[in-house]
């Protein structure tokens, strides 16, 4: 897949990096590059009508000075959770979703950054296994940027399962909703890296998945890291509740058991659509024709807009019953909804976020 | 039509109307910009009124991509601008078609509820009482009693309601008949 970008901006301190050095190989000849002292006002908004959008073609690499490792941001005692934690290697993402968190998260620094010292990320993971042995931990790269939207330039790929796959305690999960898998088939995760895709219905990535792979791609890409060696998971997240979405929604769990059988499969998470008035706001601005952001939203006690209550949970258990006729079961979990959701769609209450995070990790 | 485009601005002004919603109904085609200007000099909409009229109409012909015209021109809502009955009436029913028609499945959904609570024929001592919204999958019950024979009897009576209690609980968290 290919990326438009307006500009590469370097910062000073990153000029030398093998990751600058990279980007600017691969790209400076189609792209103006500059070199800036401090990169905090190249990451701010830019005056125009969608200073978000232009964000997104706006690539500054920079070092990240705050940790790499973070606690996931849907996490919450009152959510039956999944034990998951993120690495920031990067801040917002070249395709656009009108559904996306990061139009109100990212909003006072849209630009598409990468950070150049990402190595220093390693650390971290080793101090948080040292801290803690004989556990394993799920760390992904896929929660403020798409982990691999851009990795046929960056390459950050190779260095992380490089780093990974010799540590039996983690497990890496590359997220995203792109095909871009050249360079995980040139890599062998030992094992020790899952790849996962966010799924949605055909109706919905038309409407709201703007430049991403189609799902039939997702799911081709999907078949062809598995057979390379790699663990996959999926996320039915978000789950949108559109008139005709639960038959779509059916319809492509079949299309994914029929190209991945259940067994093959080590995750699928579910999580309705949700937002906070503020994304919504956002969202609306930028998208005023998606129907998909104007679903049978309310506010719920977290503030969030979701679908009501019996809409959401009849979505989560057709799919849920469609996955139980195929036979293996494929362990799904729930994401953002509390332990009585959890109950009346699985018929059991959820286990503690470490231990269903535990159980991913190790596959 | 410069014409009507002045009345609206006229109104918007006297209404004190936010520049963004009269931007936006400036921007909508001819006859959905002539249609609501007719509802709201029919119903004599008032700024609160308008915006949310404005807000709703526009969510719904997004959602089914229609224009606001066409959405206007539905039995339902054109009865509304010229029935008897007051006009403060008139344009609540007005904006409660248009909610019902933007969030459909919500209605259709708490109808059946409501229905089902109302074939329970509780007394007036007990209210159950159906989440805002239908947001969350809690159910309230409500006994008002004030001796100690007139709590007994309510809860006898619940506890002989119990099972069409738990499918209305069971209808509010999705169970298949919803
Ligand atoms: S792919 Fe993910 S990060 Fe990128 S715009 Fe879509 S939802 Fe946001």
């Amino acid at each position: 897949m290919k990326f438009e970008l307006d500009t590469l901006v370097v910062e000073e301190a990153s000029r030398d990096s093998a990751l600058a050095a990279r980007l600017v190989a691969a790209l400076g000849s189609s792209v103006p590059v500059s070199y800036v002292a401090d990169a905090r006002e190249a990451v701010r908004p830019t005056p125009g009508p969608d200073p978000f959008g232009a964000g997104k073609r706006r690539m500054v690499v920079l070092k990240r000075h705050t940790p790499f490792l973070m606690a996931c941001p849907a996490g919450s005692a009152k959510f039956a959770c999944c034990g998951y934690l993120v690495l920031v290697l990067a801040s917002n993402c070249p395709m656009d979703c009108s559904y996306c968190f990061l139009q109100e998260h990212v909003a006072n620094n849209p630009a598409f950054q990468i950070y150049s010292n990402y190595a220093d990320s390693f650390e971290e993971l080793d101090r948080l296994s040292r801290s803690a042995p004989g556990r394993h931990f799920r760390v992904g790269t896929g929660e403020l940027a798409d982990s691999l939207a851009m990795d046929s330039v960056t390459g950050l790929s190779k260095d992380l399962i490089e780093f990974v796959r010799d540590r039996e305690h983690l497990t890496l999960e590359l997220k995203t909703k792109t095909d871009e898998i050249g360079n995980l088939l040139q890599t062998d995760p030992r094992g020790r890296v899952i790849v996962s895709w966010t799924l949605s219905p055909e109706a919905v990535w038309k409407s709201s998945e703007h430049r991403t792979a189609s799902p039939s791609a997702r799911i081709a890409a999907a078949r062809a890291v598995l057979d390379a060696g790699y663990r996959v998971g999926f996320h039915l997240d978000p789950i949108i509740a559109y008139e005709g979405a639960e038959k779509d929604y059916a319809h492509l769990i079949d299309e994914l058991l029929d190209v991945i059988t259940p067994g093959r499969i080590s995750f699928l998470s579910m999580g309705s659509l949700r937002m906070t008035p503020g994304l919504r706001s956002a969202a609306r601005r930028r998208f005023p024709h998606d129907p998909m952001l104007l679903g049978e939203e309310v506010p719920g006690h977290d503030g969030r807009l979701r679908a009501f209550s019996a809409l959401r949970v009849r979505l989560y258990r057709i799919i849920q019953q469609r996955l139980a006729r195929a036979g293996r079961p494929v362990p799904a979990y729930l994401c953002m909804e509390t332990s009585t959701v959890h109950e009346r769609v699985f018929g059991v209450a959820p286990a503690n976020p470490a231990t269903i995070g535990e159980r991913l990790a190790l596959g | 039509m410069p014409h009507l485009d002045d009345e609206i601005r006229q109104l918007a002004a006297r209404r004190h109307l936010p520049d963004t919603h009269l931007d936006r109904w400036l921007s909508l085609d001819e006859p959905s910009r002539a249609a609501l200007m007719e509802a709201a000099g029919l119903l004599r909409l008032r700024t609160g009124q308008l915006v949310v009229a404005l807000d709703l109409l526009d969510e719904i012909a997004v959602r089914e991509s229609v224009s606001i015209a066409s959405v206007l021109a539905r039995p339902s809502l054109h009865r509304l601008l010229s029935a008897p009955g007051s006009v403060p009436e008139r344009a609540h029913a007005f904006l409660d078609e248009l909610r019902a028609m933007r969030f459909p499945r919500l209605r259709e959904t708490t109808a059946r509820l409501e229905a089902a609570i109302a074939a329970m024929r509780l007394p007036a001592g007990i209210a159950v009482l159906l989440p805002r919204d239908l947001a969350s999958d809690e159910l309230t019950i409500q006994l008002v009693a004030s001796d100690a024979g007139e709590l007994n009897r309510l809860i006898d009576l619940l506890v002989e309601k119990r099972a069409e209690l738990s499918r209305i609980l069971s209808m509010i968290g999705g169970g298949d008949e919803v």
